[in-house]
């Protein structure tokens, strides 16, 4: 290769000289420039728009576009440049005033300019994909008046001190701030945000910052709460004056944070006002309105929340635990039932209806009424009084209402099962002792039951309504085949089946002759017509109507039990019997007769027998006479029996063991059908899906299923695997 | 009658024209007439007159244009003149507006026939969005407005461009030839208005940026474009671009057997995001016409007449389109005679509608082979120097476009409501166009 270079041939365009006056251009460039200045200074009036127009027009056809372009934007820049000075001149309050009648002037300038340079802005832009003259004259504002740094800091300290004399209850030209802000606006969403917003926003954070710490140095929650809300509302309004709408979530959350989030436990725990305070008094408004702001923050719900449920929690179980509460079931359920009445208000009236605060309050309940093991025993207690006596006078829609909210707490109820038992006791009494009130509300409460728990549930308490049925029905039928019986005693006998009624040990007890005799044609009578049935007599559940005279000829009626009636009827023979005279009589078992002579002897007013010596107690040594003198001023005399309404410590353990007893069965279902579906499964798995399966009617015990599984191996219905002592198999 | 307050007195060029503020308010803010009447400009009182320097026949013109809609343009005027008269008054929308009618294959009128300049025979003619078109000869394309002034041309320096396409009325991707050994070809975007070349599109293999020849293209609304591809011995197929970023996303590769890289034409069927590839004789021996789903990389049908009996040797496939709303492929022979493959069942056989063969008679000098379009539910046939067109479910022959000079018709494009024919002789393109709707 040589080393001469080669030589690089640069070949021209052929350009087409468009032959005008070479001063054509600066000539024509001068009016345009000229007719710029005098729409600055408004003095328009002479301006032909036909002839600039044309002369834009031709600047653009004879390619001098781009001198045309520059030209505009030096010219408009050196003006705005003289109208910022003019702005950063003007004092104090006028400072505004002057920036927003200068960015009037520049957006009619602005139009007129286009006008004149339309063909410019159609063509020689739109083709070389430069800024068109619109947004060029707003970014040449935004740059060379809004962000001049003599105008930039100061108008927006400006606004700034505006808003916060406005915060502080100042009035201000809110026309005039609408228009500066307005500006911003119009010069583009990131102008917006970096020159105004986000400076407004902090100054805002730091505003409330202060004035929170302030407010809750001062106030008590209730009243912190109403400025909170009062600030909130005063935010929203500024937005909706003069602010951007997309600024609305910005600035709220700001004060939400600000106020609201970063005070939240305190302001929740604050002592003698906080949520706990509001909760205890009743304040349903400051209530609703915490529950308001506090939606609005993270988190701020669930430490309402939470902050309820312990305090329910701990109230209930004190409630509950309170061994003075204990005393009178009936207050007990009242004082249940009252808090949630109390907690269901403030969920409605200011939490909204919320559903996590229902869903609280219902675990807060389940959590405490479990604690207290006689729960179930109370409620039914507080049923049997609701229907026995109360609802006397009462219309079926309350009862309706009172049997709705016993079903509220019952379905709090873990163990369904225990509360079955002590129902199925309360309401043979009831019935037994003929002291229903209204059957419908027994029934009504059954239906309730059914639709909870099912038909098992309930299927046995229907068969004791059943059974009060057909007694009736028996009775008729018996005395219509024996009419010689319409005189002498009556006896009406209710016929209860096995097994649907509460079972206790059947006393023994002799019978006077005159009531045995009459025994045993009904015995006769119902064995007659219902083959294959046997009959025992619960002497221990029967009450009787007796008719006596006394020492002075007082003829009264007297309403005992049985057992009462067997001990009255023996002194028709005797004047004066021992104690053991007495037992040896009846056969009666000594706790009863004991209970059945302290009624009859002891009982202030109701003393129809008298005790030698006068005690409260009975002694087996003691001896009985008839009280001559007994007086009343009523007719019927009830001689009550001392029973204990509550359980006594014996019936209670054995009506646990009865629960625990029928358990078992249950237990055993449950896990058959579970293994029967699933063939094997581990111990773990097991122990879960059976406490799954009876949670509507008792918490199974994980011990208990144990031993049942245990028992099931032992009778061959599971096996345990060979290899894995862990799993179990079914047999089938 | 009062006199109407908005009256409006005009001296354009010496002539004087009355007419009203209502009517010029037809013109839009963004015109002359728009800003004439802002506020900030003190119109003369009433009865002055504004003086426009103009040229006032075509100030009647436009004028008129906006009193009705309308756009009558006496035969002194000449088209250019009212063109730059349109574009002093921003008003050349209006015009562009008023000049053609929606499109409608049967109301087709012939407006203007362009004379071409370059030698060769012409390649493509494409349609753009707005009413222009571009010619592609040899290695050059040659650009049109919608006002049909030619722009700056494309010059490949002796690239031969194989297919071009509009992205929007500013760009067209070009795809060009690979040359042995100079590492050029492919696609690139170019300016319509300047010629620039704004981007060259790569194809990478394996990560290497290799040089290829590209072939036909699509586009689909989701600013994809498609390309058949030609590299290496193992570098044929599809390649998929972004319109935005132009960078490749995807690269569909031939299987043994199968032709992709070679196509003829692509389509890119919106309804079933598919893609068309259509390889047609005599390109190749045999025809391959195939659907690709890009999605799971699937050749979703495909048909081939590999094994065609040779009785039926005069009925090869010449182009092929899909035709989504009747789930068919369309094709034509070299007779004219349309036939259609059914897309729903598999390797399917077509069902020719032997139309005439009285044609076969008449086979000009220098046949070209026929193409196919679809708009708007009508099929368009070219045919030696005419185009049909078919309409309804059975595609009937309803119209019949043919003019008397410039021998067959080597290629046609729709677009921009106008039909552009380019034919083989001289290199002239015909424009046709659908009069505005009849006034009543």
């Amino acid at each position: 290769m040589s080393n001469q270079k080669k030589r690089n041939f640069q070949i021209e365009a052929f350009k087409h000289r468009v032959v005008v006056d070479p001063k054509y251009a600066d000539k024509t460039w001068q009016i345009l420039e000229r007719a710029i200045h005098q729409i600055y200074n408004q003095d328009a009036s002479g301006l032909s728009f036909e002839e600039l127009y044309r002369n834009a027009y031709n600047m653009v056809l004879h390619k001098f576009g781009e001198k045309l372009y520059t030209g505009f934007i030096v010219t408009m820049t050196a003006h705005l440049k003289e109208k910022s000075k003019l702005i950063e001149a003007a004092q104090g309050g006028s400072f505004l005033e002057e920036l927003n009648k200068k960015w009037n002037d520049h957006n009619k300038a602005l139009e007129m300019i286009r006008d004149i340079l339309m063909y410019m802005d159609r063509t020689y832009i739109e083709s070389t994909k430069k800024t068109h003259v619109h947004p060029m004259g707003l970014s040449l504002w935004r740059d060379n008046v809004v962000h001049f740094t003599k105008i930039h800091t100061r108008l927006l300290n400006t606004l700034l001190d505006l808003v916060q004399k406005e915060r502080t209850g100042e009035v201000i030209d809110r026309g005039l701030m609408r228009s500066v802000i307005k500006m911003f606006m119009d010069l583009g969403e990131s102008v917006y945000q970096e020159d105004f917003e986000k400076p407004f926003l902090d100054a805002s954070s730091e505003f409330y910052k202060v004035e929170s710490q302030e407010f809750i140095e001062s106030c008590d929650c209730g009243d912190y709460l109403k400025k909170a809300e009062k600030r909130l509302t005063e935010e929203i309004d500024r937005v909706a004056h003069y602010l951007d709408p997309k600024s609305e979530e910005k600035i709220t959350s700001v004060v939400e944070k600000e106020m609201i989030a970063n005070h939240m436990q305190r302001l929740v725990h604050m002592d003698n006002s906080g949520l706990v305070y509001m909760l205890l008094h009743d304040k349903y408004e400051d209530l609703g309105r915490m529950y308001n702001l506090f939606r609005r923050v993270t988190n701020g719900l669930l430490t309402v929340r939470d902050v309820m449920t312990s305090h329910l929690r701990e109230m209930g179980k004190q409630l509950v635990t309170d061994p003075e509460k204990s005393k009178d079931p009936v207050e007990f359920v009242q004082r249940l039932l009252d808090e949630r009445d109390k907690y269901d208000k403030v969920i409605s009236t200011a939490f909204g209806n919320d559903k996590t605060f229902q869903n609280a309050l219902n675990s807060s309940f389940e959590y405490f009424i479990n604690l207290n093991a006689r729960s179930p025993e109370f409620i039914s207690l507080f049923v049997d009084d609701k229907l026995r006596k109360g609802i006397k006078g009462i219309v079926d829609v309350d009862v309706e209402v009172i049997l709705d909210k016993v079903m509220m707490l019952f379905r709090y109820l873990q163990e369904k099962d225990v509360f079955e038992k002590y129902y199925k006791q309360h309401l043979a009494k009831r019935l037994l002792s003929g002291k229903t009130v209204s059957d419908d509300a027994e029934r009504s409460l059954i239906v309730k039951l059914k639709t909870e728990c099912g038909y098992q549930f309930t299927s046995k308490l229907e068969g004791m309504f059943t059974d009060m049925k057909t007694s009736e029905d028996t009775m008729r039928g018996f005395y219509g085949s024996h009419p010689e019986l319409s005189e002498g005693p009556t006896l009406i006998v209710q016929v209860l089946t096995t097994g649907s009624w509460p079972t206790q040990p059947a006393v023994p007890c002799n019978l006077p002759a005159e009531v045995s005799v009459l025994c045993e044609k009904f015995r006769s009578y119902y064995l007659g017509t219902h083959t294959g049935r046997r009959l025992t007599w619960q002497t221990n559940m029967g009450t009787a109507d007796i008719k006596a005279v006394f020492g002075k000829g007082q003829k009264h009626e007297l309403n005992v039990s049985t057992f009462q009636m067997c001990v009255l009827m023996l002194f028709n023979n005797a004047d004066r019997l021992s104690y053991k005279e007495i037992e040896q009589a009846t056969e009666i078992p000594a706790s009863d007769l004991k209970r059945c002579l302290q009624s009859l002897a002891c009982v202030k007013g109701k003393n129809v027998i008298k005790k030698e010596p006068m005690s409260k107690d009975i002694g087996e040594e003691d001896s009985f006479y008839v009280n001559e003198k007994f007086t009343s001023k009523f007719y019927k005399v009830k001689i009550g029996t001392v029973v204990a309404q509550k359980e006594t410590e014996p019936e209670k353990q054995e009506t646990r063991q009865r629960v625990e007893e029928d358990r078992k069965p249950q237990i055993e279902a449950a896990i058959v059908r579970i293994m029967k579906s699933r063939k094997i499964l581990d111990h773990n798995n097991i122990i879960a899906e059976v406490t799954k399966q009876l949670q509507p009617r008792f918490l199974a015990n994980p011990t208990e299923i144990k031993k049942r599984i245990e028992s099931l191996i032992e009778r061959d219905f599971l096996e345990r695997d060979s290899t894995d002592r862990k799993l179990y198999r079914y047999l089938a | 009658m009062g006199i109407s307050k908005d009256r409006i007195k005009f001296n354009v060029g010496g002539r004087l024209f009355e007419t009203t503020a209502t009517t010029l308010a037809n013109a839009g803010r963004d015109s002359f007439f728009g800003a004439l009447f802002d506020d900030g400009w003190n119109l003369s009182p009433q009865d002055s007159v504004i003086f426009v320097d103009r040229n006032s026949d075509c100030f009647a013109v436009l004028l008129d244009l906006l009193r009705t809609g309308d756009l009558n343009v006496p035969a002194n005027i000449p088209e250019r003149l009212l063109h730059r008269e349109a574009s002093f008054y921003c008003l050349l929308d209006h015009v562009r507006s008023a000049r053609w009618g929606p499109f409608d294959g049967n109301r087709l009128r012939l407006s203007d026939s362009v004379k071409g300049t370059s030698p060769g025979d012409g390649t493509a003619i494409r349609a753009g969005p707005d009413g222009g078109c571009c010619v592609a000869h040899g290695s050059v394309v040659h650009v049109y407005d919608w006002m049909l002034e030619e722009h700056s041309p494309i010059n490949l320096d002796y690239q031969r461009v194989n297919d071009v396409g509009w992205i929007d009325s500013d760009n067209i991707v070009l795809s060009a030839c690979e040359r042995l050994g100079r590492g050029d070809g492919g696609m690139g975007l170019f300016s319509s208005s300047s010629g620039d070349l704004r981007y060259k599109f790569q194809v990478s293999h394996e990560n290497q940026v290799k040089s290829y020849t590209a072939g036909a293209l699509s586009f689909s609304p989701d600013y994809e474009i498609f390309a058949s591809c030609k590299g290496r011995s193992n570098e044929y197929g599809i390649g998929v671009w972004d319109q935005i970023t132009g960078k490749q996303t995807d690269f569909f590769y031939e299987s043994p057997g199968w032709s992709l890289g070679d196509a003829d034409k692509l389509q890119w069927l919106n309804g079933k995001s598919c893609l068309l590839v259509a390889t047609l004789f005599p390109r190749k021996d045999n025809c391959y016409i195939s659907l690709l789903d890009f999605r799971d990389k699937n050749m979703v049908w495909s048909w081939s007449d590999i094994g065609s009996p040779m009785a039926i040797d005069e009925k090869r496939v010449r182009d092929a389109i899909a035709m989504e709303d009747s789930n068919s492929i369309c094709v034509v022979n070299e007779f004219e005679d349309l036939g259609f493959i059914d897309l729903r069942m598999y390797g399917g056989s077509v069902r020719w509608s032997s139309r005439s063969k009285l044609m076969k008679s008449k086979m000009p000098d220098e046949p070209c082979y026929p193409k196919l379009a679809l708009h708007e539910g009508q099929l368009f046939s070219s045919m030696n120097d005419s185009i049909s067109v078919f309409c309804g479910p059975d595609w009937v022959l309803t119209s019949r476009l043919r003019r008397s000079y410039g021998g067959s018709i080597c290629d046609f494009s729709i677009g921009g409501d106008r039909l552009f024919a380019l034919h083989s002789e001289e290199n002239v393109f015909d424009v046709w166009e659908t009069p505005p709707p009849p006034i009543i």
